[in-house]
């Protein structure tokens, strides 16, 4: 099966040009510094009355910044998927010579852009408001970024594998699923901070291995390259598989009509 | 390479949607579509033509059957056909937050064509379908008629070897949809364009194709040329202007059982061309005095009433 890089850029296009309309702007940009502005004053104001509780405004803000990563790849192919209901385009786009896996590469290209933009200007704002630097832990950070970044199509492909059978009446997972994961993913407070059957799932999930790992850094300064594997393992498992189910659910909507969805 | 190669080859295709009650949209219809051939779809609502344009352009599997375009399997060969292979329809649209020219690049792209290329096509193409000046203009912001022309230029840009047309007329003005017909001619003419057309507009499948299929519960029932499908219909009607004599008119046309309607002073009788000498003598007979004689020949859509069983919708 050849990809043409063609069809990926044009993939990519479609949802570049709607790039600046004014909710993909909210979505970039409002909600990011809303919640940096939220965590940032609550955790100044921990600190403020317990001295002794260290750097909780950079775990917790570097914390946020990640966490924006993972929810980022989510969110971009869930909702790119549903921006092709919501303009009746589907049938437009699969009768055309594009294949899902081309798609599926486009989805992935513009969350890239816009990963890195939204983690520019977050960082930018964290620095502005607190004087924080969330690249503290260096270089390390991008091997980390990257590893969310599959978490985070993981379970858009899952959402949207969801949403390309049953449609826009389960759209809200878009928005949701991950946040179904968040929970158990150690993002602002350590794993041993769950109850024991809590724990059990934590350790099943890559983003775990990431958030403690960033910590560890962030308290030792050493990269802690078991935690690094174990999620690349699990990040490859997991995105492998949700791609696979999703290109089922695709073929199973075809022989139902990709025309019924919109 | 065979000269004689349809560009399309359907063979015994089958549509099932399973369940309790399997329900069977498309019941092995074969067809083939020559190069150069305009090839009508007609059929009521929920014949199956949807659903076969839907399978043509792969957005729907197909239960069993082969779709074979230019001698290449569609199942194997799907992203290499579908390169010559554009489906338009008024029923679809394209992103609203675009402007024409962001969606037609895309869309250009998707086609494997560079920008470059995209460009030196577009102006033309839109200045011909008349909406040049809609060029930066948001989706959102043209007309139902305008995103129907900007399906058919989205459908000639990347310039297929078959067009799919799913009611491509159905929101445009007359004017308009008669200008997207001799478009249509236009570029088989050029071209060598294949296209498969559904419409409800009768006098336009009349007009331009070549052939036509006619579908009614995923069968193919009739497949002939326009004309001959509508003179299959043996009935056809004869207008007057009646003078004196409309209830002796009207009760010529009720002993003889044909279907009338009157309005005025005009009445329009149904009935079968080898009745029309027996109506008239009897006219004569009771001494009705008439002027303005018409004699309406069978049409593609008197043949399509017939079909679906409503050509007994007069009034009596």
């Amino acid at each position: 099966m050849t990809i043409s890089f063609k069809r990926v850029w044009a993939v990519f296009l479609r949802y570049f040009y709607i790039f600046t309309k004014l909710d993909q702007l909210a979505d970039l940009f409002y909600w990011p510094v809303i919640d940096i502005f939220l965590w940032g004053m609550a955790t100044v104001w921990i600190k403020k009355i317990d001295q002794d509780v260290p750097d909780i405004s950079l775990f917790i803000l570097t914390g946020l910044i990640f966490w924006g990563i993972v929810w980022r790849g989510n969110y971009e192919v869930g909702v790119n998927l549903l921006q092709e209901f919501w303009n009746r385009n589907l049938v437009n786009l699969f009768s055309t010579p594009l294949r899902l896996v081309e798609w599926v590469f486009g989805v992935m290209l513009v969350c890239l852009f816009k990963v890195v933009i939204s983690l520019l200007f977050g960082s930018f704002v964290v620095y502005l408001l607190y004087e924080l630097n969330v690249f503290t832990m260096g270089w390390s950070f991008v091997p980390f970024a990257s590893l969310l970044i599959l978490s985070g199509w993981s379970i858009g492909f899952l959402a949207g594998g969801v949403i390309m059978y049953w449609g826009q009446r389960l759209q809200m997972l878009a928005w949701m699923m991950a946040y179904i994961f968040a929970p158990f993913s150690a993002v602002f407070y350590p794993v041993s901070a769950l109850p024991n059957w809590g724990q059990h799932i934590a350790w099943a999930l890559p983003t775990t291995y990431i958030f403690e790992g960033m910590r560890s850094i962030l308290n030792t300064g050493i990269f802690p390259l078991r935690y690094f594997l174990i999620s690349l393992v699990l990040n490859l498992i997991y995105l492998a598989a949700t791609i696979i189910f999703f290109k089922f659910m695709f073929e199973k909507s075809r022989a139902k009509g990709l025309a019924r969805l919109e | 390479m065979q000269t004689n190669q349809p560009a399309l080859s359907v063979r015994n295709l089958h549509k099932i949607y399973p369940g309790k009650k399997p329900f069977v949209a498309v019941d092995g219809i074969s067809f083939d579509l020559s190069p150069g051939e305009i090839l009508g779809l007609l059929g009521p609502n929920g014949a199956g033509k949807t659903t076969t344009i839907q399978m043509l352009m792969s957005t729907l599997t197909y239960t069993s059957g082969s779709i074979v375009y230019f001698g290449k399997d569609f199942k194997k060969h799907r992203s290499d056909i579908l390169q010559k292979v554009v489906f338009a329809s008024t029923y679809v649209s394209l992103p609203w937050n675009l402007t024409v020219e962001q969606n037609l690049e895309v869309f250009g792209r998707l086609y494997s064509l560079s920008k470059k290329e995209i460009l030196k096509r577009l102006d033309p193409l839109l200045e011909r379908f008349g909406i040049l000046e809609k060029k930066k203009t948001l989706i959102s912001r043209l007309s139902s008629g305008q995103i129907t022309r900007l399906m058919l230029i989205k459908a000639f840009l990347v310039q297929p070897k078959i067009l799919l047309l799913d009611e491509p007329t159905a929101s445009l003005d007359p004017d308009v949809a008669h200008a997207v017909c001799q478009f249509l001619l236009e570029q088989r003419e050029k071209e060598g364009l294949s296209i498969l057309f559904t419409s409800h507009k009768m006098d336009e499948v009349a007009e331009l194709c070549d052939r036509v299929l006619f579908i009614q519960k995923g069968k193919i029932i009739a497949d002939d040329l326009p004309e001959k499908l509508a003179m299959s219909v043996s009935s056809c009607k004869l207008q007057l202007l009646v003078g004196d004599g409309m209830k002796r008119t009207i009760a010529i046309a009720e002993k003889l059982k044909m279907p009338y309607q009157q309005e005025n002073r005009f009445i329009e009788v149904k009935l079968d061309e080898s009745q029309i000498a027996q109506f008239l003598t009897e006219l004569a007979k009771a001494g009705v005095s008439y002027t303005n004689i018409t004699i309406f020949q069978p049409t593609l859509e008197d043949y399509f009433l017939k079909m679906v069983g409503k050509n007994n919708d007069y009034k009596f």
